[in-house]
């Protein structure tokens, strides 16, 4: 998968997915957007799921039952869910000391949790394995 | 009786079109650069932007580490591949050395903005463009002007908001043990083991291969935390240690430091 664009549209072809973005966790900046955004702007919407990611990727509670933090962040994804949408929070690790996960919002109606997670998780792997 | 004209009035600063002017514009050359759809080099004091087609394509500063350091700090790029294709102005080699081309878009998007945050502070000379030819990273992720401006704005906001005074962000930086120190997230912890009384921001930022920006975040976390500050200039005659000691003295004196900080 070339770049950020490409793997945003590829997010977009989960069922039920209304916006993604590519977000920079430390900084809170969206690295690239794509569909509606949630809440009405992207820039807001990013910046807001940045510091849950940050929250999330700081607790050492929230990392694997043997202790051991090889991995950083130590977390996979983050979901949330509402009344008539999923949030999808999938990190992505780099080789290189970046902090940015992809975010999906998805229509619950019609949108697959499972499904997007394990898509999420594969296109967060291409976009830096290739 | 004799009539006198009244005085003219004060000019008043009207609020909402001031704060528009300062939002409008980080760099008003830039602006008018991205306008003319400029290709070349903006040289500003803490740093330089690279323009293809008025949108900006490459930044640099000496305050921040570059796309070179990145890649090659953690191992993603050896040194010696970075420099060939460098030399070679082949952003193709880059790929071949195994550097796929998402992790060079988000490689170079993130330095892009991080040199771009130094080059566009406030400065006290004039840029200078220099027309010419686009970057040989041009084509990777080009930013918009006025996205890049509304993010640095953004940027100098967010600083603000965790810790208002902006001391940490270019001087030696000491550690300040509180008494009851807070527990540290790991990649603060990571930047906190640097702090030595020597190293500024982004010193630290270069030796872990990691955005100055990100850096600065870190330290002003620490710094609300009470667990770093800048180092003060040589202090005439030090208090009580029993008073320093205190956890309330000490939480009072950076409360009192934060509010002259606003």
């Amino acid at each position: 998968m070339p770049g950020i664009d490409e793997c945003l549209l590829e997010t977009m072809r989960l069922p039920g997915a209304r916006g993604a973005a590519l977000v920079d966790w430390t900084s809170g900046l969206a690295l690239g957007t794509v569909g509606d955004p949630p809440g009405g702007d992207h820039e807001t919407a990013a910046a807001e799921a940045a510091e849950l990611a940050r929250l999330a990727a700081e607790q050492h509670a929230f990392g694997p039952g043997d202790g051991t933090d090889a991995l950083d962040p130590p977390v996979e994804d983050l979901i949330l869910s509402n009344r008539d949408s999923y949030h999808v929070l999938r990190f992505v690790p780099t080789s290189f000391d970046s902090s940015v996960f992809l975010y999906l919002w998805l229509a619950r109606a019609d949108g697959n949790l499972a499904l997007a997670r394990i898509r999420l998780g594969e296109m967060a792997e291409r976009l830096v394995l290739g | 009786m004799v009539g006198t004209t009244p005085p003219p009035r004060l000019p008043v600063r009207d609020r909402a079109t001031a704060h528009q002017r300062v939002g409008a514009g980080v760099s008003p050359m830039l602006t008018r650069l991205a306008e003319e759809r400029a290709t070349g080099v903006l040289d500003r004091e803490h740093g330089t932007l690279h323009l293809a087609e008025g949108r900006v394509v490459h930044a640099e500063s000496p305050l921040a580490p570059g796309l070179a350091e990145l890649l090659t700090a953690h191992g993603t790029l050896a040194a010696e591949a970075w420099r060939d294709a460098e030399d070679s102005e082949d952003e193709g080699r880059l790929v071949r050395y195994g550097v796929t081309p998402g992790a060079l878009e988000l490689a170079q998007v993130g330095a892009l903005y991080d040199a771009a945050y130094f080059a566009l502070a406030p400065s006290s000379t004039p840029g200078r463009f220099r027309y010419g030819a686009a970057h040989w990273l041009a084509s990777v992720h080009p930013v918009p002007v006025a996205a890049l401006e509304r993010e640095m704005l953004r940027r100098r906001a967010l600083l603000r908001r965790i810790w208002p005074d902006p001391a940490t962000d270019g001087a030696p930086l000491v550690r300040a043990d509180p008494v009851a120190a807070p527990a540290v997230p790991t990649r603060q912890a990571a930047v906190l083991e640097r702090v030595d009384g020597v190293r500024r921001a982004v010193d630290i930022a270069r030796e872990l291969g990691r955005p100055a920006f990100h850096t600065l975040v870190h330290i002003r976390r620490l710094a609300a935390a009470g667990l770093v500050a800048p180092q003060p200039p040589p202090a005439p005659d030090p208090p009580p240690a029993d008073i320093a000691a205190d956890p309330y003295v000490a939480l009072l004196k950076r409360v009192r430091d934060a509010l002259e900080a606003l």
